[in-house]
Order: structure tokens, then sequence, then C-alpha cells
């Protein structure tokens, strides 16, 4: 039982991540019917802008640790959200009318041509976050034990998900991004400026992209330009199983897709826990195709 | 008169391009990108510098030697294709390249464009059991790599015995042949025998499911980046188990991912480290190489690609020939005791090379590696 417990905090501490991730496919989907996959990417460059920021400014010598992260966070957010815009701008905006197919093609590229650059940027060799830049206590209770940095990133990711929810679900730009995420033309008819509920798109999900980076980077340490790949994946699938397009689905799917993992590992076998975790997103797709909580499913790709 | 000097040019051009030899050209497969990248720009940072020694001294055959270098990505698919390209650009031999599984899917495409390849990281074991003629590799094997780690954990009193791999050819071969060895000694239990999948950077699951295996040493066989993050995460857990890992752990990055506290204590199996290497030739190369770029080669495994120009250029001078098959010969047979920036270098009648070469070292308090008498 002990176990059981242990892995479940495991599991939920890298489902926050997959989860905060899959938001920025699900909200690029549901307004543009388009799987972002240089959204992996986004999140790599949060982590190295984050170590860029870290290390440059000392934010957390000045601030303190907390506040310093905070602020670090802030500032992440801001630049990868940027660069998101940018992405948009220049690799999706000219194809927007244009086949779905062109527009997949094109974020394929933009991953190779965004992972390539951090690759130049800043080499080859894995970058490694200052040590001991948040406390390294830990919570023992009942004989389970729990770092603090994960309850902080489990809560710091669910604070963010719940103010992208209430984001969408009770402001005027929320309302337009859910609009033009139903129909762009009858949104159009509206009054609503479709292009730009599009780059709101663009500056939120990378930049939750990018703090998950961050988070990465400060928690595990060790980053390198190709770590937007697995975890990339992974939010993806995160997003599917919890119904693309929907985003309580992709917090649920991250969260769960986290635990399945880690309970797959602990109970049948470490070598197989993603082929565990797959299973079960083909059964969940079996049974609902629409994933758990969403409404739509990927037509195509 | 003006048609006899166009004849004339035609045939001299034509003569010339039959009798001017082109430039020796050795290709270089490694993984310039993806997540060993950090070795295979070593290994080019090597072969380059080595092939301007070589120049400056007179190059070879009276020619100046070129290094064509093609990236492999650390990834198989990739590595056919680099090995098609390098095929057809007419190279006379290819050093490299790191990861086994790598190797293997370019292994049979050098084989049938009749291509020297000499590989130097890539130590799975069934890799030279396949019988190709021209292949080769200047680092050990597995099997002699699981007798040292086996040899060594029954050495420090280790009753119960975790093996971790990551289910690549060389982390799978390795633990294989370990598991077997270890089995095979009294005293000695495996407890526990799981793959990991790499790139990742969340352990816990793992580690947590190890922990209530309770073993007595970990011996991890897949790669540093991997090992850097289970040191981490295993001391964070306030874990005091012993790791151990193969000669893929060995990279000064695996100090800097896990952290000096994490690392101290970690044991892991070796070639020679540049800087413990003892021979006049390696002494002289690694102050040509802090020269040029700044700082010793952190890897080996760079080192061991040096070496595999180095014999191939030796090979072909020797010969004064670029025919694969006199090529092969005489690295097969004649070559004996080349003094190699590694140690002595022979090869056997597989391709392998001759001569014990494995070490155990022990990361210290201050993170760094510390050769075990």
């Amino acid at each position: 039982m002990e176990q059981f417990f242990q892995q479940l905090t495991n599991g939920l501490a890298v489902g926050g991540i997959y989860a905060l991730i899959a938001l920025g496919y699900t909200m690029v989907y549901g307004v543009l019917k388009l799987i972002n996959f240089a959204h992996g990417d986004l999140f790599t460059i949060g982590a190295y802008l984050g170590l860029t920021l870290l290390t440059s400014m000392a934010l957390t010598d000045h601030l303190g640790p907390f506040a310093g992260v905070l602020v670090l966070a802030v500032m992440v957010m801001g630049l990868v959200g940027l660069v998101g815009a940018l992405l948009d701008r220049l690799a999706y905006r000219p194809l927007r009318e244009s086949p779905r197919l062109s527009a997949v093609v094109s974020a394929l590229g933009a991953s190779i041509f965004l992972q390539n650059t951090v690759m130049l940027i800043y080499g080859a060799r894995f970058q490694v976050y200052p040590q001991n830049i948040l406390p390294k206590s830990a919570i023992y209770l009942f004989g389970l034990y729990i770092p603090l940095v994960r309850i902080l990133i489990l809560i710091a990711s669910i604070v963010m998900m719940s103010a992208l929810y209430f984001f969408i679900q009770k402001t005027k730009v929320g309302t337009a991004i859910r609009a033009a995420a139903i129909d762009q033309g009858a949104a159009r008819l509206m009054g609503i400026d479709v292009n730009r509920v599009i780059l709101m798109v663009f500056l939120l999900g990378p930049a939750l992209g990018g703090v998950a980076g961050l988070m990465v980077g400060l928690y595990y340490g060790q980053i390198n330009f190709t770590m937007g790949w697995v975890y990339g994946l992974k939010a993806f699938t995160a997003a599917i199983l919890g119904g693309i397009g929907n985003i309580p689905g992709a917090m649920v799917g991250g969260l769960l897709l986290g635990v399945i993992e880690a309970m797959g590992a602990a109970y049948l076998s470490i070598a197989w826990k993603d082929a565990i975790a797959f299973c079960v997103l083909i059964l969940i797709l079996i049974l609902r195709p629409t994933g758990l909580l969403g409404e739509r499913v990927a037509e195509k790709v | 008169m003006k048609k006899l000097f166009f004849v004339a040019l035609a045939m001299s051009l034509m003569l010339g391009s039959v009798y001017a030899a082109e430039p020796p050209k050795i290709g270089l497969m490694g993984p310039m990108t993806g997540s060993w990248a950090s070795e295979g720009q070593e290994m080019k940072q090597v072969a380059d510098l080595l092939a301007e020694e070589l120049n400056a001294k007179g190059g070879l055959l009276g020619q100046q030697v070129v290094v064509v270098s093609e990236d492999d990505g650390g990834d198989p698919r990739t590595a056919a294709l680099a090995a098609q390209r390098l095929a057809t650009q007419g190279v006379v031999a290819v050093v490299g390249t790191y990861g086994s599984s790598v190797c293997e899917a370019a292994q049979n495409i050098y084989d049938e464009a009749k291509i020297i390849q000499i590989a130097n990281g890539s130590t799975a074991i069934r890799l030279s059991e396949k019988g190709l003629k021209y292949f080769f590799r200047t680092c050990p094997r597995d099997d002699e790599q699981a007798k040292v780690g086996a040899q060594t954990i029954e050495k420090l009193g280790f009753k119960k015995v975790a093996v971790l791999h990551d289910n690549t050819t060389y982390a799978k071969g390795l633990a294989d042949e370990a598991k077997a060895l270890l089995e095979g000694k009294a005293g000695i239990e495996i407890v526990f025998f799981e793959a990991i999948t790499p790139g990742e950077r969340d352990y816990s699951a793992i580690l947590t499911k190890l922990k209530s295996a309770n073993p007595d040493v970990v011996f991890f066989t897949g790669y540093y980046p991997e090992a850097g993050l289970l040191l981490r995460q295993k001391k964070e857990m306030n874990w005091n188990v012993p790791f151990m890992g193969g000669d893929a752990t060995n990279n000064p990055d695996l100090v800097k991912i896990a952290g000096k506290d994490a690392a101290a204590g970690f044991y892991f199996l070796s070639a020679p480290l540049p800087k413990d290497l003892p021979s006049e030739e390696a002494k002289q190369f690694l102050e040509a190489f802090s020269k040029k770029y700044g700082n010793p080669p952190n890897s080996i495994y760079a080192v061991l690609a040096g070496d595999g120009f180095r014999v191939i250029t030796h090979a072909i001078a020797q010969t004064g020939s670029t025919d694969p098959d006199k090529l092969a010969d005489y690295l097969h047979n004649e070559i004996k005791d080349f003094p190699g920036l590694t140690g002595k270098i022979s090869f056997n009648e597989k391709g392998d090379r001759d001569g014990e070469v494995y070490r155990v070292y022990e990361v210290n308090e201050e993170g760094q590696f510390i050769l075990m008498p």
C-alpha cells in the first residue's frame, strides 16, 4: 500500500508536467485543427531560456528562491509566448487557407528547425541547472517520502491550469477563443478578429509549455535539445486521452497518463510502461472515441 | 591542326584523371546531433586534429588526407542513410560509430560496398560475430566488460545485485552477459532485472520499485544521461545503495547531471580515461588537443576514434594501397602491437581488438574519476 501511494505521488508529479504541455496542443487543435508538432520544442526553449535567465541575472540571489523563481517563470512565459506567436506568424499563418496537411508539414519542419537552432545556440552537450536553487527538503508522511518541489510543481500546474480554464470560460477574450474554436467563419461574422484569437492561443499555449520546461529544468536539472521530443509525445498522448480540443480533458489526460505510467512501471513492467500507457489509450479510444472528456476527434493526421 | 590539338587535350584530360589518384578520403560516422551529440562532435574534433597533423607531415601516399564526416544522429535509421552517403563518396574506410545499435544498422552497407569500418564505441558482442571481413573496432567487447564487472561486484562483496539496462543493443547485451556471469557465482543473487526508457527525465517510479527489491548494488548498463538522473533522484530519495555503471556512463557530464554529492561513490567500468593513458603518443596527442580546442578530450571514445584513424592511415601508408582487401588483410594479420593512443593495438580474426582493456573507476567527492587499483 505504501508503494502504491508513493507511486501515485510519483505519477502525479510527472503527470502535472504532461498536462501543462498538453494544454498547448489542445488549445491550438481546438482553434486551428492543427497539431502543433513544434510545441515540444517550445517546451525545450522554455527550459533553455530559463537556464540563461537564471544564470545571467541571478534572480534567486536577489529575490530569494521562491520570488526569484516566480519572476523567472513570468519572464520565461512571456518570451516563449513571443516565440510561439512568431512561429504562428511565420510558419502557420501563411498556410491558413491551404489544405490542413500543409500546415502539419510546416509544423514538423518548424519542430526540426527549432530543435537544431537550440543545438546550434547552446551546443549539443547536456546543460545543467545550478543545484540548490529550490530547497531540497522533503516531507515524510506515513512512510511516504515526497520532495517539496514535487508538491510545488503539482500545485503550480494545477493553479495555472485553473487560471487558464477560468480565463477561457469567464473572460471576453476566452469567449472569443471558444467561439473561434466552434466555427471560425461564424466567429468572423460576429466581429471576432480570428487572427488575433489565434495569436492569443499561440501566446498562451507556448507560455504554459515554456514554463513546464522551466519546471523540468529546475527539478530534474538536466536539459538537452532533444528533451522536447519525449515530453511532446507524452503530452500529445495526454491531450488525445483526455479528448483533444478540450481544456479540462488535457489536464485530466496529463495527470492520468502520469499515474498510469507510474503504476504500470510499479506493478507490471518498467520496460513496458510506455506500451501499457498506450494500451490504455487505445482501450479508452475504443470505448470513447472522443477521449475521456472530448467532443471532437482528430479526423486526420 | 586544331582538331589534333583538341584530341590531344581530350586524351591528356582522360589520362590525367586516370593517373592523378584522388586524395584518400577517410569517412567519419558519428552522432553529431541527437542525445549523444557531445560524443560525435568530439570524435570529429579528434579526427580533424589527427588529419591536420598527418597532412602537415606530408599526408598519405603523397596526397592530403580528407576527412568526410557524416552525422548518424545516434539513430539507426539516420545511420543507414549516413552510411549510404559515405559509400557513394568513395571513402576508403570509415571510422565510427559510438552506439552499438547505430553501428549495426550501418555494418552491412559498408561490408557490401567493401569499405573498411573501424568502430570506436560500439562494444556489443554480436557486431563482430557476423563474419564481416571489413569490420574492426578499437574499443573492447562487452563480454570482457561483463567479466570485469562481475569480478568487481564479487570483489566488493555485494550479494544481492540489481541489473538495470535501457534495451539498446549495447546495454541489453552487457546486462544479459553480466547476469549470466553473476548467476554462475556462488552466493550472488540477481534480485532485479529490468529496462528503463532512455530519454526521459523522471525515473522515480523505477527507483521506488528498485528500492523495494532491496539490492546491495545496482548495475546500470545504459548511458550517462540516464545514469546521472538515476543517481540524482536516488540521492533525493535518501537511498544510499551503491551504483555501478558500464563504460557508457564514462563521461564527465555524468557528474554535472547528477551533481557532485550524488555522483560520489559511483563505480564504472571503462577503458582507461584520456588522462590515465600512459603512452608517449597519448601525452603528445592530449597536449595538441588541448592546444587546439582549449580543453582535453572528455570522452575515451573520441580518443578511440582517433586510434581508428591512426590505424587505418598507418595501414594505407604501409601497404601503399587503398584496396580494401589488402587493407583488411593487413589489419587482420600484419599489424601487431601498433602504438595506439589507448595502448597497443592488434586485431584478431574477428576484427576485435586483442588484449584486456577495462579498468574500474570510482567517482570521488570532488566529482573526479579515480582509477581503482
